[in-house]
């Protein structure tokens, strides 16, 4: 198990993390994104599709749930695939709207935020898990990242 | 021509039957899954039904909608098959499909943004002023797209949002606020009796000169906001704390409905545009319709203000059978075999 931490002070920080993050990205990697609303899940998401040369420059997928994005043939993975379940009510949700279906496909790097929401279905998956969590004292714009692979 | 409108692209299933002849265009069928009963919808037995599963909600609601006529209640079938959520998309189009095969009749397969577009031609005064070109503001929890309409089925998205939609915004802004789902009806209220100038909140990208969104920021500025005002009530001033909220909403709703009535001005000005369309569950916005109508009527006089009627701002399959007229009308239609689920698909 191998952990981390990464301070973000501004805005061009999050392209920095998201580049080391890539490079320690084991292949079929699922990275999930622990923080409070505002945090910035979805910027970290922004800065890592930049990295791996997406299509288009991902947008929230909190309504859609799932929006999936074709990446640069250089990149190491074939796909983004940007999850969000703060919507989903409860983990079974997540196998009715195909979220097995997502995870079993290889080269994408599969990226969920809030995946607090889906209980125990991830361990399930048998992939590389790396999870990160953003944290920000109230009152201050810092942002703390920490991450742990296994 | 009856058409049977099948939507099934994210939460809702809903099937209509639309009927389109020359002097009129009649909504015979509207059923949304969550405004039917559930003991309605089964006919009294209540299955195990999964959280969030199209399958028996769709065959419930077209066994309802068809009734006694069978496949003679429709001429052809609309279905939207994009952009939207792969598994859900595509039980929508599997029951497409089977209607098409054992009725022969066409299908056509439609995109739920232009879908969103149709909403507004469901109403009878908008069609009279229907003249290209157009533009479209589509405003949602999922969407926030500036839409020209060059001529029929023929558009560009000329602005969108960077990162969360609008409808977005005033949920998660409810969110932090402590406010019940769905946030936005509950901001419309609270604003009533706010302060607009109450909280001092940004405008993003107000004047970038581009017609994109970006709404993100909104969150971190209310949360920042709204931090020293929480626990006001804590320490005993409810009415100090129901004041801040009142003033906090109706500082959000001013910041969001300013930036975009100011971009979709802009671009219908630019544009030369002759009829401006208001769509998507968030164009239910009150201060949004006036704002959006006094603007239209002050700064671009002769242009028609086409916002869709309340009953089909939110996902319904009367906008879907109604766009898939508009395409039925071109000469378009599909081979049953070969229509697919596309949940990237752009307008």
């Amino acid at each position: 198990m191998e952990s981390m931490k990464f301070i973000i002070h501004r805005v061009e920080d999050w392209n920095l993390l998201a580049q080391q993050l890539v490079q320690r990205l084991p292949s079929n990697a699922v990275l999930t994104l622990s923080g409070p609303l505002g945090a910035g899940k979805t910027t970290l998401v922004q800065a890592i599709a930049r990295v791996l040369g997406a299509s288009q420059n991902p947008r929230s997928p909190t309504f859609s749930l799932v929006r999936t994005y074709k990446l640069a043939n250089t990149s190491p993975f074939s796909t983004l695939v940007h999850v969000d379940a703060y919507r989903l009510e409860s983990p079974s949700d997540a196998i009715t709207l195909g979220f097995d279906e997502l995870a079993a496909e290889d080269g994408s790097l599969l990226v969920i935020e809030w995946p607090e929401r889906l209980g125990s279905i991830l361990n399930a998956l048998h992939k590389p898990i790396v999870r990160l969590t953003i944290t920000q004292d109230s009152g201050s714009e810092v942002r703390r990242v920490d991450f742990l692979m296994n | 021509m009856r058409i049977l409108g099948i939507e099934t692209s994210c939460d809702e299933t809903a099937i209509s039957i639309l009927n389109v002849s020359e002097k009129s265009v009649k909504v015979e069928q509207d059923l949304v899954s969550s405004q039917i009963p559930i003991h309605q919808k089964y006919g009294g037995v209540v299955p195990e039904v999964a959280a969030r599963s199209h399958v028996p909600e769709t065959v419930a609601l077209i066994t309802q909608a068809l009734g006694k006529k069978g496949m003679k209640a429709f001429d052809a079938i609309a279905v939207t098959s994009g952009p939207g959520l792969a598994t859900a998309l595509r039980v929508g189009i599997e029951a497409g499909r089977v209607m098409a095969m054992l009725s022969g009749k066409p299908i056509v397969g439609v995109n739920h943004l232009e879908g969103h577009l149709a909403s507004s031609w469901l109403n009878a005064e908008n069609r009279k002023r229907w003249q290209y070109p157009m533009l479209a503001l589509v405003v949602s929890g999922g969407h926030t797209e500036l839409v020209l309409m060059k001529e029929a089925c023929k558009y560009r998205i000329i602005g969108q949002t960077r990162d969360d939609a609008a409808g977005e915004a005033f949920d998660k802004s409810a969110k932090l606020m402590g406010l019940p789902y769905p946030g936005g009806p509950q901001i419309a209220k609270l604003a009533l009796e706010g302060d607009v100038k109450g909280f001092d909140l940004p405008r993003p990208m107000l004047r970038d000169g581009s017609f994109d969104f970006s709404f993100s920021g909104l969150k971190t500025a209310v949360r920042q906001a709204w931090e020293p005002w929480a626990d006001v009530r804590a320490h005993g001033n409810a009415t100090l704390f129901e004041q801040k909220k009142r003033d906090l909403a109706a500082s959000l709703q001013q910041a969001i409905v300013d930036v975009l009535v100011t971009k979709t001005i802009s671009a219908a000005k630019k544009h030369k545009v002759k009829g401006v369309l208001l769509v998507g569950g968030v164009s239910a916005n009150l201060m949004l319709r006036e704002r959006l109508a006094l603007e239209i009527k002050t700064q671009l006089v002769g242009v028609a203000f086409l916002p869709s009627d309340k009953l089909y701002v939110t996902d319904n399959a009367a906008m879907i059978a109604a766009a898939g007229y508009w395409r039925l009308k071109k000469g378009e239609k599909h081979d049953w075999k070969k229509i697919e689920a596309k949940p990237e698909w752009n307008l």
